[in-house]
C-alpha cells in the first residue's frame, strides 16, 4: 500500500512538471499553429544557467530566476530572429518546424561539444531531503516541484482569464488576424506568449534538473510534455493539465512495475492509442478547440 | 579502396535521402526518424540472409519491405483523419529512438542486443551499390514526376484544395511514406553488407539529422538537388573529420538560416541539368552586369520596404 502511495506522489510531481511544459507547448500552439520544438532546448538551457548560477554560490530561489530570465531571453530571441521574419513571409508550417527542430538540434549540440555530455548534478536546499507523510517516505523536492507547478499554472490561468492582456492572447488563439483587426498588438501577444514559454520552460528545467541532473540531452524531456499536450487535447489548456497529469501517472507506474526501460514506449504508445480512438484527445472538442 | 568506400557511403545516403526527399520535399511530412527505417531494412536483410540464405538483392528488397510495412503501422494512426503533421513529427522522432531501445533489449542469440550483429558477409560491392542507386533514384524520377508525384505536391501545396480536387489525402500520404520507408530501407541493408557489423547505435538520431539536413539544403522540391547535396555533404564530411562533432551544430544553424532566407533550399523547386549549368557559365561573362545590376535592385528595394 505504501509503496502504491510512493508511487503516485512521485507520479504526480512529475506530472505536473510534464503539466506546465505542456502549457508552454499548447499557449505557443494555440496561437501560432505550429509546434515550437525548440522548447526542449530552451528547457534545457536554462537548467544550465541555473546550474552554473548555483556554481557560482547563488541560492535555489536566486538560481530559479536566473534560469528564467535565460529562459525567457532565448525564447523571445528565437522567436524574433527565427519565427518572425518567416511569418512575415506567411512561411509553411512545414518550414517553420524545421526551423524550430533545427533550433534545438543546435542548442543541444552546441552544449554538448561546449560543456561535453557530463551528468551535473543540480545542488538545491533540499534535494536530498524526505519528509514522512501518512508513513510514506516523500522527496521534498517532489513536494516543491508540485506545488510550484500548481502555483504557476493558477497564475497562468488567472492571467489569461482575468486580465486584459489575458484575453487578447485568447482572442489571437481564436483568430490572430481578426484579432489584429480589432486592435491587439499582435506582435506584443507573440512577445507575451514567448515570454510565457520560457519561464515554463526555465521553471520545469530547473526541477528536472533537482529531480534527476542537467546534461545536453535533457531537453527530450519536453518530447513527453508534447505527447502529453496530444493526449489531453492539443491547443487546449485544460486538456494540457490533464494530459501532463495522466503521462506522468502512466510513466512512473510503468517504470515501477514493468520496467523502465521500456518507458519511453509506453508513452509513445500511449500517444498512438489516443490519436487511434480520441484523434483530439481526451479533452479537446475539435481542431477549433482553443485554449 | 578509401574512394570506393566514400562511394557507397554516399550512394546509400543518397537513397535514404531521396526516399525522404518525396516525403518530407513533396508530400510535406517532416520526418526525423528514418533512421529507424534504416535500422529495420538493415537487420531484416542481415538476418535473412544469415539464416534464410536468402540471396542479396532479394534480402535488401525484403528488408526494404519490412521496413514498409512497420512504416504503414505507424502511419496509419498517425496520417488518418487528416491530423496535423505534428503528431506525424512527434511521432517520427520517437520511432526511431523505440526501434534503438527495442533491439538494444533484445538480448538473444539471433539479434544480440546492444552488440549487434556481427560477421555479415560483405555482399555490396561497388558496381551492385551504383547500379541499386541509379535504379532507385530513375523510379523515383518516374514517381515524382507522374500523376502520383504530382498528387503529393498538391497535398503539400494546399491539403483542402487537393482535396477539393479528388486527391486521396490519406492514401497518398501513406504511400509516399511506405515508399520513403522502403527505401530507407534497402539503404540500411546495403550499408550493413558493406559494413559488415550493424548494432542499433549505428542508426543513431544523428543519421535521421544528416538526412534532413541533406535534404534541407539539397532542395526540398528537386530529385537532383538532395542527390547532389548528398554526394557532396558525405565526401566534405570525410574530409572534414576532426570537426565531426560541430557538424549538428552547423546543421542546426543551416535549417535555420536556410528556412529563414531561402526555404527551398539550394536547387529549389528546379532540377539540376548539365546543359543548362554549361550554357549558364558559357554566358556568364556576358550576363554578369545583368546579374550585379539585379542584386543591387534587391538590395535597395529591401531597405526601401524596410
Amino acid at each position: 500500500m505504501s509503496t502504491i502511495l510512493q508511487q503516485l506522489i512521485n507520479s504526480v510531481s512529475v506530472g505536473g512538471l510534464y503539466a506546465l511544459l505542456a502549457v508552454g507547448y499548447a499557449l505557443i500552439y494555440s496561437v501560432f499553429d505550429f509546434t515550437n520544438f525548440a522548447f526542449g532546448g530552451i528547457m534545457m538551457v536554462s537548467a544550465f544557467a541555473g546550474y552554473f548560477s548555483t556554481q557560482l554560490g547563488l541560492g535555489t530561489i536566486p538560481a530559479m530566476f536566473v534560469a528564467m530570465v535565460a529562459g525567457v531571453a532565448l525564447s523571445v530571441a528565437v522567436e524574433l530572429l527565427a519565427y518572425r521574419p518567416m511569418r512575415k513571409r506567411n512561411a509553411k508550417r512545414l518550414f517553420l518546424m524545421i526551423s524550430a527542430m533545427g533550433v534545438n538540434i543546435f542548442l543541444t549540440n552546441l552544449f554538448l561539444c561546449v560543456f561535453g555530455a557530463n551528468l551535473r548534478t543540480l545542488p538545491s536546499g533540499f534535494a536530498s531531503n524526505t519528509i514522512t507523510l501518512w508513513g510514506v517516505q516523500v522527496g521534498t523536492v517532489d513536494i516543491v516541484a508540485f506545488v510550484t507547478s500548481a502555483i504557476s499554472l493558477a497564475i497562468l490561468c488567472f492571467f489569461l482569464y482575468k486580465t486584459r492582456s489575458g484575453i487578447a492572447v485568447r482572442a489571437s488563439a481564436i483568430d490572430m488576424s481578426t484579432a489584429g483587426l480589432m486592435g491587439i498588438n499582435v506582435n506584443r501577444i507573440s512577445l507575451i506568449v514567448f515570454v510565457i514559454s520560457g519561464i515554463t520552460a526555465a521553471i520545469a528545467g530547473m526541477f528536472f534538473g533537482m529531480k534527476y541532473t542537467v546534461y545536453p540531452g535533457m531537453g527530450a524531456m519536453s518530447n513527453k510534455a508534447f505527447i502529453a499536450s496530444v493526449i489531453g487535447g492539443l491547443g487546449s489548456l485544460p486538456g494540457a493539465v490533464l494530459g501532463g497529469f495522466v503521462l506522468g501517472i502512466l510513466e512512473v507506474l510503468v517504470a515501477g512495475y514493468i520496467s523502465a526501460t521500456y518507458r519511453d514506449l509506453f508513452s509513445f504508445g500511449a500517444m498512438i492509442i489516443v490519436l487511434m480512438f480520441m484523434p483530439n484527445g481526451l479533452i479537446g472538442k475539435g481542431d477549433q478547440n482553443k485554449l | 579502396m578509401y574512394i570506393i568506400s566514400i562511394i557507397v557511403t554516399a550512394c546509400t545516403n543518397i537513397i535514404s535521402v531521396i526516399g525522404l526527399a518525396l516525403l518530407t520535399g513533396y508530400t510535406g511530412m517532416f520526418s526525423l526518424g528514418h533512421a529507424g527505417f534504416m535500422c529495420i531494412g538493415a537487420y531484416t536483410a542481415v538476418l535473412l540472409n544469415k539464416y534464410l540464405m536468402v540471396p542479396y538483392v532479394l534480402a535488401l528488397i525484403l528488408g526494404g519491405c519490412g521496413a514498409t510495412l512497420v512504416s504503414l503501422i505507424i502511419g496509419y494512426p498517425t496520417l488518418r483523419n487528416k491530423l496535423r503533421g505534428d503528431y506525424f513529427a512527434i511521432c517520427m522522432l520517437g520511432f526511431g529512438t523505440i526501434v534503438r531501445l527495442i533491439l538494444n533489449n533484445m538480448n538473444n542469440p539471433v539479434t544480440n542486443g546492444a552488440l549487434g550483429l556481427t560477421n555479415i558477409p560483405k555482399l555490396t560491392t561497388l558496381w551492385s551499390t551504383l547500379l541499386f542507386t541509379a535504379a532507385l533514384v530513375f523510379f523515383m524520377w518516374n514517381f515524382v514526376h507522374s500523376q502520383y508525384g504530382k498528387n503529393c505536391v498538391a497535398i503539400q501545396q494546399q491539403e483542402v484544395a487537393a482535396e477539393m480536387m479528388g486527391v486521396r489525402i490519406v492514401r497518398t500520404k501513406l504511400l509516399s511514406f511506405a515508399i520513403s520507408a522502403f527505401y530507407c530501407g534497402v539503404a540500411g541493408g546495403q550499408l550493413a553488407f558493406w559494413l559488415q557489423y550493424i548494432s542499433p547505435a549505428t542508426f543513431s538520431d544523428t543519421r535521421s539529422n544528416d538526412f534532413l539536413a541533406t535534404l534541407v539544403t539539397g532542395g526540398t522540391n528537386s530529385i537532383t538537388g538532395p542527390f547532389l547535396a548528398a554526394a557532396i555533404l558525405t565526401s566534405m564530411l570525410e574530409y572534414l573529420r576532426s570537426l565531426v562533432n560541430w557538424r549538428l551544430v552547423v546543421y542546426g544553424l543551416l535549417y535555420i538560416l536556410i528556412m529563414r532566407f531561402r526555404p527551398e533550399g539550394i536547387m529549389g523547386y528546379k532540377e539540376f541539368s548539365l546543359k543548362k549549368t554549361i550554357k549558364f557559365f558559357k554566358e556568364l561573362p556576358q550576363n554578369w552586369p545583368g546579374y550585379m545590376e539585379k542584386f543591387k535592385e534587391k538590395l535597395t528595394g529591401r531597405r526601401k520596404r524596410s
